[in-house]
């Protein structure tokens, strides 16, 4: 694996706090500079494809990842990225063929996660334990290797954004229309489901399976309200989402605030929707 | 106008939904560069139809496509839907809806001047130029119905494919659009179909005209198809709604 030293070096000189000085602060600034934008580009389709209830179901695939890992005595890691794959894929398969409206069979997966996962970490309290870390997510304990992932998973995610972006922007408008306007809508459906459900995964180590739908969503939604354009709505969602990272990273680990990392950054967002409301109904007290 | 070599032919065409049977064995032929209407009641199967020919849903039997623009290829297709089920509030100008399926660089780069040009010219042939730096979500159902006109007209059909283009639409819009649609016919020379539920707008527009209950009661040229007898067997006991001497339905009825 590579060394990331001079990566987390060059973060603690760009922010010469004492706070910053620390090797798990600047991994989890790292960690969170690089999921943010992802959950931010991500986030803006979720919107478009109303898609927040399908990344719900993947974040509590979280359950079934853990209780997997268990029983087949591997690295919980893989199973929960292994899961949260097979359902995403799954879901966009059952809803594309089945007769089914999309939330009911989201629905059914998701049920069939969270049940599957409770029951296997009902039978031993000490798992019970560990699965609170899903739960809460823990981005201060990101590890050099995982940051090595997230950096891989964000060069694949921002290629398939710079090349799909448009394509799903059609698609996300009438499935139908692009599909007769030759966009290859079920191509895109499929890729985007898989790098959806593994961001999702990644975020829950960060954030928890809560607030796992806020990074895409919260940021996003707000860009929506402050965008007067598709490509606009892409840049505000980058900047909501990183400015709330690095804030709610920074509050979160104050002496006066000693709050949840990843509840914090999702705070900041919100705190960034509100401001994005405001923006809007101003624009339509003009308008009027 | 039997003469014309076909551009679309329907052969047996049957399509089942959840065990109900939609569409029974429908033959029917589209004439090259016709415009043909496809009419009948409500729940006749003619947006399934429609949708079984834009390849979105399974079906029995064989759709041929013979409209190719280039030898062996497969015709390009405009689709003008009833509706777009779209999120208002999502912020995509009418001038970045033109260009997304043209441009690979992304939006979040703003659009390519070539790309630019090429929308603009379309947007004016359906005269929606002035609208260009507009949302989507704010335009009124007559200038989204033309912007989606436009985005059909994009993909230079060799098939336009159109499903109740006036519904949503005031008189006025759906003059204009009438007239757009008859210049733009005269002048591109693609292949139209349409459903649509006006029989005067068939009437006046149609050269040619597939009757549909499920299965094809009649289909042929307007002027020869369209009896008294056609309209009663499609319509069945819905004909109450049809004006035939004025061969109107009546809108206030309707509702």
């Amino acid at each position: 694996m590579a060394d990331l030293s001079f990566v987390f070096d060059a973060v603690g000189r760009i922010f010469p706090f004492d706070f910053m000085q620390a090797r798990f602060m600047q991994q989890a600034l790292v960690g969170l500079v690089l999921l943010a934008p992802m959950c931010a580009a991500m986030g803006v389709q979720v919107v478009n494809f109303r898609m927040a209830f399908f990344s719900d179901a993947i974040s509590h695939s979280a359950f079934a990842g853990v209780a997997l890992g268990l029983i087949m005595s591997t690295d919980v890691r893989l199973t929960m990225t292994g899961l949260a794959l097979l359902v995403g894929l799954a879901i966009t398969a059952v809803g594309r063929r089945g007769s089914l409206s999309t939330d009911t069979v989201i629905g059914v997966f998701f049920s069939a996660m969270v049940a599957f996962g409770l029951a296997v970490v009902s039978r031993d309290r000490l798992v019970a334990r560990d699965m609170q870390r899903f739960l809460y997510g823990d981005i201060l304990t990101i590890s050099e290797a995982e940051i090595a992932w997230l950096a891989a998973l964000f060069l694949v995610l921002m290629a398939f954004q710079a090349i799909g972006y448009n394509h799903m922007l059609y698609a996300g408008l009438n499935r139908s229309l692009a599909s007769a306007h030759r966009i290859r809508v079920r191509l895109y459906q499929y890729v985007f489901a898989g790098l959806l459900s593994l961001v999702v995964i990644f975020s829950v180590w960060a954030v928890g399976v809560f607030l796992v739908t806020a990074m895409l969503i919260v940021p996003a939604a707000s860009a929506r309200n402050f965008a007067r354009s598709a490509g606009a709505m892409f840049w505000w969602a980058l900047v909501v989402a990183l400015t709330s990272a690095v804030a709610g990273l920074f509050v979160s680990v104050q002496p006066w605030a000693r709050t949840a990392t990843g509840a914090t950054v999702v705070l900041v967002a919100c705190a960034w929707f509100v401001l994005s409301a405001l923006v809007v109904l101003m624009r339509r007290g003009r308008a009027a | 106008m039997n003469d014309q070599p076909a551009a679309i032919v329907f052969d047996n065409v049957s399509v089942t939904m959840d065990g109900v049977r939609i569409l029974e064995s429908v033959n029917a032929t589209v004439p090259k560069g016709s415009t043909t209407a496809i009419i009948g009641p409500n729940g006749a199967g003619k947006t399934t139809l429609l949708l079984a020919l834009l390849g979105q849903i399974p079906h029995g039997g064989t759709i041929r496509l013979l409209d190719g623009g280039s030898p062996g290829g497969r015709p390009r297709i405009g689709y003008v839907p009833q509706h777009l089920d779209f999120d208002r509030g999502t912020p995509v100008t009418v001038m970045e809806s033109m260009v997304m399926g043209l441009q690979r660089m992304p939006l979040w780069f703003g659009t390519a001047r070539s790309f630019r040009q090429k929308a603009r010219a379309v947007l004016a042939e359906v005269r929606v130029d002035q609208l260009a730096d507009r949302q989507l979500g704010v335009l009124s159902g007559g200038e989204l119905q033309r912007v989606l006109l436009a985005l059909a007209i994009e993909q230079d059909p060799d098939i336009l494919i159109l499903d109740e283009p006036a519904s949503g639409v005031d008189v006025a819009g759906e003059d204009l659009l009438c007239e757009l649609l008859e210049n733009l016919h005269r002048r591109r020379g693609f292949t139209q179909v349409m459903v649509n539920h006006d029989m005067s707008n068939v009437l006046a527009h149609a050269s040619h005209v597939i009757c549909l209950n499920r299965r094809v009661i009649a289909s042929g040229p307007v002027t020869t198809t369209l009896t008294d007898e056609t309209l009663a067997r499609t319509f069945g006991i819905h004909l109450g709604l049809v004006d035939v001497s004025t061969c109107r339905i009546n809108p206030r009825r309707k509702a």
